[in-house]
């Protein structure tokens, strides 16, 4: 039992009393307060989980990878909790890791933390069967520690040959793949490779608690998630890469555009995100405050379904592609502020990108050719389309249906709540909208992981061309990249000329408001940048 | 007596049963909560897994029947979002919304009932009019329409109240207002029409021959033959204190039951819309039922009717 002495208690008294150099030196960074659409889809933290565009925004402040990417500049791939990398042959990428690196909860990272944050625990379960009914699942991991049934299906795909992480030796690691894989370093950059604490997560009550205030070795610590309400973090200053700039950082909900824009003009946030663009005029009138923005490595795209009768023939399909003034969207719905792509890729596929390739030519002449080849009779073809899902889905929907007029198509809009409708089968199904990303500087990333044999278009059944999923399969395993580079190439030509299964409208921009004082970069990504590099300078 | 209590319960049950299977059945068919939940970008291994691991590749009337079976144990199910307790989940946000009812209430009741009052007794007065005129205003400019203006003045024009969130007292001041003056509107609209139908009834005229003093006849014989009507009114507000801010709670931000409802439908969340509706079927109903019994208070024929009709 502790005893409390004079001596004891007037020291104690003491120290109270004597000038304090924490308490004197009152931190003076500031806190800011970003008002955003949604912190998370899911309700949890683990980008394992979590895998939608709003998530992607807030998990670069607590998380990290071996490997980043250099969004806010030329999107290569730069050092992180690795600072260097090798092939060792087509199967293994070995990984030098940063010393001295610390988790939230105090610890140093090392070799094994890595080995977990690629481990069954948290990303492929112990392969349990999936066993749960409605209402009443067992395996969300909201009580035990395996990680719910989507995440092993989410790390398949996201590592789709993974066999182990390798210990060399104290801070060197390999990644080993089953299969030859040129992209594994692109993959191991995605965020599903977030680093964490092994300990932190043996310490956690649940898989669910651990997702909820995931323990990584980000600029910033998860202090408090409230879903559905706002995100706390607070700075983390013993971060690898210097003090973090801001004290505290709150992510808060408010699902109306105009209160985020309202919010933002009163003075309660410093950002809001997901301006659309005809807000931007009348936010930048008020010379306190500027909206930046720019392109990010996502591009709109318009879907067909190959089976409706009236899409059968190719040349039908290929009419739709001609009659799109896409550099007209771009000026009448974006102001400019985004761009015409050339096909589905980006410029950060470095030697993969296909410089001369382009989106077909806004020919209507070409349109009108192909439909009275095919003997198109004017037959209703659906078009059907979520409410602004996308911004100024709806606008451009209807800028496209005159466009297809024009030229004599027959589109007829066909407004559906939720992605359920969209792909529907019992009704017929035509044309759709979806936007394609790019995770990493791969086309496998893009082109195969979303019209491929394992692509959402195929899964729904809109879609199948037997060469085109060949070339797929070889473009994903082949290790040739002279080979590769002319897969893709022939992968473009099917998918966009020949038996189009999209046509790419525009890259997708986002915008965010903010005060014009605070000086700050917005990533080529939804992701927001807050650390000392990005702030300020 | 009983007999009444036991039929209404009934009649409580069945339509709470019936908002359950409607429920059920249109969330089920028109939305997939997995590719809502997991996202449209989650690769289709994750949402064939999200399925299988929820169930909803089975039948529905296997779904509906495991379900009800569910409800019948007191078992309302785990969110699909992230597995958590579907009756907690609700149960936290409660005091969210009403945090907003009960003060909109208690504004709609205090201006409401009084100048709906003033207005009847002052008929076709210039009041009369100003009040009717703002009462119509009132319950025809929609509450996000009536929210965002007073966004727009009172915290982008002025600076006096944030524009949204739940940090503080000040911030449910706007949001409190747009629920309060919709629902006051309608009260005073409901109570003047009941005065002025109760005091050209001949009993008023007889009350006022007979030399009894006007307040007394107003409060004595016309203020409680009124009050039918606007208890009714009364008891639907009541009824919807937990459900009914959904759309003043999303243009405010406010964490409360009526932005979950909406978040829980987007994403076809079945076990947390269903928990939501029955609490909100419970409480009109349970709403209803106490006007029903405040009728018979108010009114001795009712009473009256009601022990003749049991014996």
């Amino acid at each position: 039992m502790t005893t409390l002495t004079r001596r004891a208690t007037l020291l104690g008294v003491a120290a109270l009393t004597l000038p304090h150099p924490g308490l004197a030196q009152a931190d003076q960074r500031p806190s800011i307060t970003i008002a955003v659409q949604k912190v998370v889809n899911s309700n949890t933290l683990e980008m394992a989980r979590e895998q939608s565009n709003v998530g992607t925004r807030v998990y670069g402040s607590y998380a990290e990878m071996l490997i980043d990417t250099d969004w806010i500049g030329d999107l290569s791939l730069r050092p992180a909790l690795a600072t260097a990398w090798r092939r060792i042959d087509d199967r293994t990428v070995e990984l030098d890791l940063r010393e001295g690196v610390r988790f939230h909860n105090g610890d140093v990272m090392t070799a094994e933390d890595v080995v977990f944050s690629f481990g069954p625990e948290r990303l492929w379960g112990a392969g349990q069967q999936a066993q749960g009914t409605l209402f009443a699942n067992s395996a969300t991991g909201s009580t035990g520690k395996a990680p719910p049934p989507e995440v092993p299906a989410v790390a398949r795909r996201t590592y789709p040959g993974f066999d182990r992480i390798e210990i060399v030796r104290a801070g060197v690691i390999r990644f080993v793949n089953r299969t030859p894989d040129v992209t594994l370093e692109g993959r191991i950059a995605r965020n599903v490779g977030m680093i964490g604490s092994r300990r932190a997560f043996a310490e956690a009550d649940s898989w669910l608690a651990w997702a909820r205030k995931p323990v990584g070795t980000g600029p910033y610590r998860v202090v408090e998630f409230r879903p559905d309400r706002d995100l706390t973090l607070e700075a983390f200053d013993e971060y690898w890469g210097g003090r973090p700039p801001l004290r505290r950082i709150r992510f808060v909900e408010v699902p109306e555009p105009a209160s985020r824009v309202n919010g933002l003009l009163s003075g309660e946030y410093d950002f809001a995100c997901d301006v659309n663009p005809d807000q931007i005029a009348d936010i930048e009138k008020n010379p306190r405050f500027e909206v930046v923005g720019s392109t990010i490595t996502n591009h709109r795209v318009t879907v067909f379904d190959k089976h409706h009768p009236q899409l059968r023939d190719a040349r039908i399909r290929r009419a739709f592609t001609h009659a799109i003034d896409r550099q007209m969207i771009v000026d009448a719905l974006w102001a400019g502020r985004t761009a015409v792509p050339k096909g589905l890729q980006w410029d950060y596929y470095g030697e993969m990108f296909q410089a001369d390739w382009s989106v077909p030519a806004y020919d209507p002449a070409e349109a009108r050719r192909l439909l009275r080849e095919a003997g198109y009779k004017g037959d209703p073809v659906p078009y059907r389309l979520l409410n602004n899902y996308y911004t100024g889905q709806v606008a451009t929907a209807q800028i496209l249906v005159e466009m297809w007029r024009q030229v004599g198509l027959n589109v007829q809009i066909e407004m559906k709540e939720n992605w359920g409708q969209i792909f529907d089968r019992n009704a017929p199904r035509a044309v759709r909208d979806w936007s394609n990303s790019a995770a990493f500087n791969d086309p496998v990333s893009s082109i195969s992981a979303g019209f491929g044999p394992q692509g959402q278009s195929q899964q729904v059944g809109e879609y199948e061309n037997e060469e085109f999923n060949r070339l797929s399969n070889e473009l994903e395993t082949s290790t040739d990249r002279p080979r590769r580079r002319v897969v893709f190439r022939r992968m473009l030509e099917i998918a966009e000329r020949e038996d189009p299964v999209y046509t790419v409208l525009h890259q997708t921009a986002t915008f965010t408001a903010k005060r014009k004082d605070i000086r700050w970069k917005a990533a080529q990504s939804f992701l927001m940048d807050f650390r000392r590099e990005n702030w300020g300078s | 007596m009983l007999r009444f209590l036991a039929t209404r319960l009934a009649r409580a049950l069945i339509t709470i049963v019936m908002v359950v299977t409607f429920a059920f059945v249109v969330l089920r068919l028109s939305g997939d909560p997995a590719l809502l939940i997991m996202s449209v970008d989650a690769p289709p291994e994750a949402i064939a897994a999200f399925r299988a691991s929820w169930g909803l590749d089975d039948p529905l009337w296997q779904q509906y029947l495991k379900y009800f079976t569910a409800i019948l144990h007191g078992d309302l199910g785990r969110s699909m979002r992230d597995g958590r307790d579907a009756i907690a989940l609700v149960a936290e946000r409660i005091p969210a919304t009403l945090a907003l009812t009960l003060p909109a209430l208690a504004i709609k009741l205090s201006i409401g009932i009084p100048s709906g009052i003033y207005a009847a007794l002052h008929r076709n007065s210039l009041t009369d009019r100003v009040v009717m005129g703002l009462a119509v205003l009132g319950f025809t400019v929609p509450s996000f329409v009536l929210g965002l203006l007073l966004v727009l003045v009172f915290a982008v024009q002025l600076g006096w109240l944030p524009s949204g969130g739940q940090d503080s007292w000040r911030h449910a001041i706007l949001p409190v207002i747009t629920l309060g003056a919709g629902g006051a509107a309608v009260l005073a609209r409901f109570t003047r029409s009941a005065m002025l139908e109760v005091l050209g009834q001949p009993y008023i005229r007889t009350a006022s021959a007979k030399g009894v003093p006007w307040r007394a006849v107003v409060r004595n014989h016309a203020l409680p033959n009124a009050a039918i009507p606007t208890v009714t009114i009364i008891g639907f507000m009541v009824g919807s204190l937990i459900a009914g801010a959904v759309v003043v709670e999303s243009v405010f931000s406010w964490p409360g039951v009526g932005r979950l409802l909406v978040v829980a439908v987007a994403n076809r969340d079945l076990a947390v819309v269903q928990c939501i509706l029955l609490l909100v079927a419970g409480t009109m109903v349970a709403s209803n039922l106490v006007v029903d019994l405040l009728y018979g208070a108010l009114d001795p024929r009712l009473r009256q009717a009601r022990a003749g009709g049991a014996a």
